[in-house]
């Protein structure tokens, strides 16, 4: 697994879950390997943050996107060329907050992307302001007397919006995650894989995991079961919450067309043109 | 003045088919031989209001419409009431007896003859037409046949209809103008059809545009093409959507282009910066309406040159260009898309409402257009921002075993992020050495159109060059036009010989931004100047008659 790394020094905070998550997704890789998924045919972006970094850890090709956009730039590689398997790390500050509008609609559409969300509830990089997800009375620098605004749950959001494959996930539980990503992956379909990311530095919830998470045996088939599990607060069950096959966008958009290895050439192309120039 | 060139102008309620006339009379223009050009005056509504139309048409290449008409037709009180005073002296005024009460010029029971349809109010278009094909001589037989070519529904409602007004017309108003056929048999398209075009010359694969006047033509042109020329056309959320998702297509190595207005590009400006650092090569048309903000949302401005030249926050290479003539569109689009792939920097290709929807026969030679060829990546270890002598580093797409990193941190060669200072001045001086060589490769490029070559020189660009064309055609006022097509980077090198001569710049700003731009970076000093800013394009003869009070 080793080949995955890259030669950037990894600067997140020891003890930090995002380690897991980079450790369980080389895992992923290797299990994507061994179904025939080629590594070269993996491409990732990730947006602003601590969870960005990851783009930067991984031998993969891909883009070091902007605040909340990951989402959109691997919907545009997906466009460009159906083969990729395209993947968007993002935080729950990144894609929850700037860049909302990108993971709706890539759900509505049913985009055939992965977005694997980051999700420790809090602004770190920036030294621990309130975000989307964080509890009611959270306390962060700007919120000192604590959050006054109910927390958004992404897993809900994100049924509700028409995702294919919806999914939570915990560092904690490494194989288990490894196996969740691995499922998105190859889901034909918008999946989102939401992990529970503790923040050693800012909102450390390892505790609360520990206790609250458990792996869900046997799936819940229904949405209406699928929204109630992604409501609960008293326990926080892992595993695949929902998945359905739907058309993907880029198929019901152009069929088998490949914008870039099917390219038309010059000469048909003016052809076409030079007719349509005719009065 | 302009006596060569004989006007159509059509006015009405939004819903009446007042554009659908204009295109209709074009067509008729065209068939006989003869070159025109049309402009659309809409409001930002879609029921009522008021509409018109204008078609100017000679035996010569036609650069504008003319605001004084030989025919006006009036299918409603307002637009008799704004439009009368139009008509050129021996004009012929026809107005919708059944909405206007007795008045000057010739009244024809429009919507009478109209409501023996269904959708009268859709017909009144058609009686327009007739009233011009009337006055123009056209026989019945190839009205007829001209009805059933463009009007694809209701053929046999609108052709009865047609000839009932035809026959309400004929003895008052048959051939009273003779019109020469002429021997061009050009198309017309307008300017985002050109544009359209020009990039699918230029090889575009993808298209991603969230909709606003005045470039939602292009979304819509390519939309109904995609599967017949082999193009991605895509609406997404928003214009963030758009650009983002611009970039990640461009990643994976199609040919991309996004449109937009002002207001939709300010949206994408973060991602425009981002383009230029991850050196992402994709080209934005920027469709310039009225500003600011909202401002006048289907009329036309040049108030967005100063917002395109320094688009996107940070040092990076930008090119920005804008094309003299809904030709020019077509092969400056192509032109560009192999630009901003030649230097994997972000383009904008500037324009305003006036050329994107007015339209204008044109002879267009497909085989005169780039299609990119990049600097591709050979052999040995890849690194995405390898240092050369031009800045430039070769591209490489994904799938690939080599990594393929593009970054919008500051990065090492293989695209990695850094926070090293003597790295981040290589990045820095190889971006800037990309703008030098785009200066270079400009150099041996056509920049700047110099049209006639009379004492007065007269600065302008974009689509207000087409205005100074026509101004001068029928003016008869001899002058040499300087057309900056480059704006970004302001090819300096042709202006030079211009500085000290006496100079007017005309341009459609309050403030004068073209005029500053040359003059700060060309060293140009206007002698004068002519603003226009009230939304509305330069009529050429009143052009023509302040040109010659200079």
């Amino acid at each position: 697994m080793d080949d995955l790394a890259t030669y950037r020094e990894n600067t997140w905070c020891p003890g930090c879950g995002n380690f897991g998550i980079l450790n369980a997704f080389k895992k992923s890789v290797a299990l994507l390997e061994k179904k025939g998924v080629a590594r070269e045919r993996i491409t990732i972006s990730s947006g602003i943050g601590c969870h960005a970094k990851i783009s930067q850890y991984l031998a993969l090709s891909g883009i070091h996107s902007i605040h909340g956009r990951a989402p959109a730039t691997v919907q545009g590689m997906k466009l460009a060329n159906p083969d990729l398997k395209a993947i968007a790390f993002v935080g729950d500050g990144d894609a929850m907050g700037e860049g909302l509008e990108h993971l709706l609609f890539a759900a509505k559409r049913n985009a055939d992307i992965t977005v694997i969300m980051h999700n420790n509830g809090v602004y770190a990089l920036t030294t621990g302001q309130f975000t989307p997800t964080s509890e009611k009375g959270f306390r962060g620098p700007s919120t000192p007397r604590g959050n006054v605004e109910v927390p958004l749950r992404p897993l809900t959001l994100m049924l509700d919006a028409g995702a294919t494959l919806v999914a939570r996930g915990y560092p904690g539980e490494l194989d288990h995650l490894s196996q969740l990503i691995f499922e998105g992956i190859m889901h034909e379909g918008f999946s989102f894989i939401e992990v529970l990311q503790p923040c050693v530095s800012f909102n450390n919830t390892y505790d609360k995991y520990n206790k609250l998470t458990e792996v869900m045996y046997g799936r819940p088939m229904s949405r209406e079961e699928a929204l109630a599990i992604s409501q609960r607060t008293d326990r926080l069950p892992i595993g695949v919450v929902y998945k359905t096959d739907k058309p993907v966008f880029h198929r019901e958009i152009f069929g088998e067309w490949n914008p870039v290895m099917k390219r038309v050439a010059r000469e048909e192309r003016l052809k076409k043109l030079k007719s349509m120039l005719s009065p | 003045m302009g006596e060569d060139v004989f006007t159509f102008l059509v006015g009405g309620k939004a819903g009446e088919g007042v554009k659908k006339t204009g295109a209709v009379a074009a067509s008729m223009f065209t068939k006989m031989g003869r070159h025109s050009f049309l402009m659309d005056d809409y409001q930002s509504l879609i029921r009522g209001g008021h509409n018109f139309t204008v078609v100017s048409t000679a035996t010569r290449p036609v650069y504008s419409h003319h605001m004084r008409a030989d025919v006006v037709v009036a299918l409603d009180k307002r637009s008799y009431d704004e439009h009368a005073g139009h008509l050129k002296q021996n004009g012929l005024l026809v107005y919708n007896s059944d909405t206007i009460d007795k008045a000057r010029g010739v009244g024809l029971p429009l919507t009478t003859e109209a409501k023996k349809y269904p959708n009268p109010s859709l017909r009144l278009g058609v009686g327009a037409v007739t009233a011009l094909a009337v006055s123009v001589g056209l026989r019945k037989s190839a009205l007829k046949q001209l009805i059933s070519d463009e009007y694809k529904r209701d053929v046999e409602e609108n052709s009865a209809y047609s000839m009932s007004i035809y026959d309400a017309a004929q003895e008052t108003m048959f051939g009273r103008f003779k019109l020469e056929n002429g021997d061009s048999h050009l198309p017309m398209i307008n300017g985002n059809q050109s544009i359209a075009m020009g990039s699918l010359a230029g090889g575009l694969d993808v298209y991603f545009a969230y909709p606003m006047t005045p470039t939602s033509g292009i979304l819509h042109f390519l939309a109904a093409l995609d599967r017949e020329l082999g193009v991605v056309a895509v609406q997404p959320e928003s214009e963030l959507a758009v650009i983002n998702m611009a970039i990640g297509s461009a990643f994976a190595g199609a040919r991309t282009m996004v449109g937009t207005s002002a207001g939709g590009l300010a949206l994408m400006e973060e991602a425009f910066s981002f383009a230029g650092m991850v050196e992402a090569p994709v080209l934005c048309v920027l469709g310039t309406r009225p500003g600011p903000s909202t401002g006048l949302a289907t009329y036309t401005e040049q108030c967005d040159l100063s917002f395109a030249l320094h688009q996107g926050h940070g040092e990076f290479p930008r090119i920005v260009a804008s094309p003299g003539s809904i030709e020019e569109a077509f092969y400056l689009t192509s032109e560009m898309l192999d630009l901003v792939w030649r230097f994997q920097t972000p383009g904008i290709l500037l324009t305003e409402k006036h050329l994107t929807e007015s339209e204008m026969s044109v002879d267009i030679d497909v085989e005169r257009t780039a299609w990119p060829q990049p600097m591709m990546f050979q052999e040995g270890s890849y690194r995405r921002y390898m240092d050369t002598e031009t800045g430039v580093s070769p591209l490489l797409f994904p799938p690939s075993i080599q990594m393929i990193k593009w970054n919008s941190n500051e990065h090492d060669e293989m695209g990695i992020t850094t926070e090293d200072p003597v790295l981040t001045v290589k990045m820095h001086d190889k971006r800037r050495r990309k703008g030098e060589a785009l200066v270079h490769h400009l150099k041996n490029a056509r920049t700047v159109n110099i049209h006639g070559d009379g004492d007065l020189v007269i600065f302008t660009y974009g689509s207000t060059t087409m205005s100074v064309l026509e101004a001068l055609s029928v003016s008869g006022i001899g002058a040499t036009v300087v057309q900056p097509v480059y704006l970004e980077p302001l090819p300096i090198w042709e202006l030079e010989q211009f500085r000290g001569r006496k100079a007017l710049v005309v341009e459609q700003s309050s403030v004068g931004q073209f005029s500053a731009l040359i003059k700060e970076k060309a060293g140009i000093e206007s002698q004068s100047t002519i603003r226009k800013y009230d939304g509305r394009p330069f009529d050429p003869i009143e052009l023509g008659d302040q040109i010659k009070k200079v």
